[in-house]
């Protein structure tokens, strides 16, 4: 059946794995990075100027030594996970600096939103690690911001966290904090992205920082991205060969530095909004795209990073709801096993909202039980019952349908199941209101993690010491 | 009938019959100046009305620009010297810090195409380089392009640069975190979050 968007043939990944090589052998991918030119040249790679070129055989030792899965450990023993197999996880939005409040305005996000949201996080159902940049503050030196974001995740939350990739001395500062709590390791505690610049390069700092995180094992997810129709071709076939690449670069360097450093693969492929210029994340074609890199990842035998709940939407609105449904949906049916952005991103990542995030935590907890396989045990065909009852059942009152009223269906926290005369005199009947009212619960039923007061008074003296 | 044929010519984006209509034009006499002004970058502007209704897409505007100066290119040798130039000057980069460009080609294309001088800088340009530069050219324009919220303050030092040295360069500025309320608040002349709209701008703010 061509309509299953799940099974891609074998021979098409072999052409895309093939390309990319013909790309990192004849036009070779940009690394504008003296230690990592260093590296490379010392493996005998050729190089020309800031250029480098992979044989197969490079690309094919890299691979070899990446782990197919890992534990990602996190303060709370409790809350470590495995990427990898079957395991899906999901962090909310990375990156966005702005946010739009329920009126519509959109204002620069503070410290304040960003430790709101590790509050969140720490209570969410539905996430299982934070970002390292939930929201980007603004009311704080950017130099610094890295180390403020990091020490909330880390006083807030203790579910896993993520460093900082934005420089070298952003990287060795989170490093350090991570060394405060867990001493010298080189078990994952850490997990950490660097993103390319499509076309075939990366940017110096980006590279800095994954040297810095692979010459500690901290696992990376090293993601390729293009902009379909402007910063790589129109179509997803030729995105996916610029983009694994990339990726395939990337990992090679990792591999060189440190065999054996866990790594996430992840490729994107937006398109160009072709009217604007602009560029678009939540797309049926951004959707497909997330399809086929999982495909890949699972080809390569690496856990694999995907978009999350993503909207070009300003609003809880229909379209909001439908593109970030689509978005996660595909990511996590299609095998996924990290999802960036799963709650509160508007506008193609440009902004988080808090209603948001409360709404995106009913899809990613219903996404998760759509993932869950079926159970056929004898309990659950449930026969003798079936039999016992005939045609005058009332299954309700069996102790069978009592054991598992709690967890064999999907309870919404925001979505309304109440019948229509009930829904109008809901008050406050529209999502966003609603979203809110739970947010203030939320808010103000949390609970600070327990943390070793010495690791604590340690963390925040190093965080203000370097400021 | 030659000057709509240049003109069909750019907006079908038809980079053979620009230059044989342009190089026709020219052999029957036609002002060299009516041929660029009336032909060529009257096309632009048609090109982009259409643009901003929406009729035509960024790619086909871009072939369109493409085309334009396909025909540019035969009617230089004939143009006065400084013909180009007397529109106005207009020098544009992104700022330091900022590797994105695809949004600031695309005014270079339009800006080229509506008939100015324009010089273009690149990504990660420092302030200073963004002063001696519009010194060196006597510039009338400076257009900033920034896509990180973390670049966008070099945009407010570089209008106090600007001011600092004593340039008149009007400065404008765009990009997706760019809103109106930001150009305000550092001082530039003005913003536009569509290449159309730069041109527009550019030519208001040279308008003698």
């Amino acid at each position: 059946m061509n309509r299953v968007l799940f099974n891609f043939d074998g021979k098409i990944l072999d052409r895309i794995h093939n390309h990319s090589l013909e790309l990192l052998n004849e036009t070779g991918i940009r690394f504008p990075n003296k230690e990592a030119l260093d590296i490379f040249k010392h493996h005998g790679f050729k190089t020309d100027g800031e250029m480098v070129f992979f044989e197969q055989s490079d690309i094919e030792k890299a691979l070899e030594t990446v782990p197919e899965k890992f534990e990602l450990h996190a303060r709370n023993t409790n809350n470590s996970f495995l990427i990898g197999d079957d395991s899906y996880r999901m962090a909310p939005g990375y990156g966005p600096p702005f946010i739009i409040e329920k009126s519509g305005e959109m204002r620069p996000a503070v410290l304040s939103d960003t430790k709101k949201f590790c509050k969140l996080v720490q209570t969410s159902k539905a996430l299982d690690f934070n970002s390292s940049i939930v929201a980007q503050p603004n009311d704080v030196p950017t130099k610094t911001a890295h180390l403020d974001m990091l020490l909330s995740t880390i006083l807030f939350t203790d579910k896993p966290l993520m460093g900082s990739t934005s420089s070298k001395i952003c990287a060795e500062q989170s490093l350090e904090m991570a060394k405060i709590i867990w001493g010298n390791t080189d078990k994952p505690v850490m997990l950490n992205l660097v993103d390319s610049l499509s076309p075939l390069q990366y940017a110096e700092e980006m590279v800095d920082a994954l040297l810095v995180y692979a010459r500690a094992k901290q696992p990376l997810i090293i993601h390729s991205s293009c902009s379909m129709g402007s910063s790589g071709p129109i179509t997803i076939a030729g995105s996916l060969v610029i983009s694994n690449a990339c990726t395939m670069a990337g990992i090679c360097l990792t591999q060189l530095v440190n065999p054996g450093t866990p790594i996430v693969y992840g490729l994107g492929g937006s398109p160009t909004d072709m009217q604007t210029g602009g560029y678009v994340n939540a797309s049926p074609e951004d959707a497909k795209h997330t399809a086929i890199v999982t495909a890949l990842g699972r080809y390569y035998h690496i856990p694999c990073r995907s978009q999350g709940a993503l909207t070009e939407s300003f609003s809880l609105d229909y379209q909001a709801g439908m593109e970030s449904s689509m978005m996660l949906s595909t990511a996590a049916l299609s095998g996924a096993h990290v999802s960036l952005h799963a709650c509160g991103t508007y506008g193609s990542m440009l902004a988080m909202s808090f209603e948001k995030f409360i709404a995106d935590e009913d899809l990613c907890r219903a996404v998760k039980i759509l993932m869950k396989p079926i159970e056929f045990s004898e309990d659950a065909f449930a026969m003798d019952m079936i039999k016992k009852m005939g045609t005058s059942g009332n299954y309700l009152i069996e102790p069978h349908t009592a054991k598992r009223c709690r967890s064999e269906f999907f309870i919404p926290d925001l979505n309304t199941r109440a019948i229509h005369a009930k829904w109008l005199k809901m008050e406050p009947r529209q999502m966003d209101e609603r979203a809110s009212k739970l947010l203030e619960k939320r808010l103000s039923s949390y609970e600070k993690p327990d943390i070793d007061p010495l690791i604590e008074k340690d963390l925040i003296h190093y965080v203000e010491n370097i400021k | 009938m030659i000057m709509t044929d240049i003109l069909n010519s750019v907006i079908e984006f038809n980079k053979t019959a620009v230059v044989d209509h342009v190089t026709a034009a020219i052999k029957k006499g036609i002002p060299i100046d009516d041929i660029l002004n009336k032909g060529l970058i009257a096309a632009m502007d048609v090109v982009g009305e259409k643009f901003t209704s929406g009729e035509i897409f960024v790619p086909e505007m871009l072939q369109a620009a493409k085309t334009m100066q396909l025909g540019l290119e035969v009617l230089k040798p004939h143009l006065a010297g400084d013909a180009l130039m007397e529109k106005g000057t207009v020098i544009i980069g992104t700022v330091k810090g900022d590797l994105h460009d695809i949004g600031k080609n695309l005014v270079t294309m339009m800006v080229e195409g509506a008939g100015f001088n324009v010089i273009d800088l690149g990504v990660d340009v420092d302030v200073e380089k963004f002063v001696s530069e519009a010194q060196v050219h006597n510039a009338d324009v400076v257009c900033l392009s920034a896509l990180l919220t973390t670049t966008m303050p070099i945009m407010a030092k570089t209008v106090e640069a600007f001011k600092e040295a004593g340039l008149k360069a009007k400065i404008i500025i765009g990009g997706a975190p760019v809103t109106q309320a930001y150009a305000q608040q550092i001082g530039a002349d003005g913003f536009s979050d569509n290449a159309p709209g730069a041109v527009e701008l550019i030519r208001k703010l040279t308008a003698t």
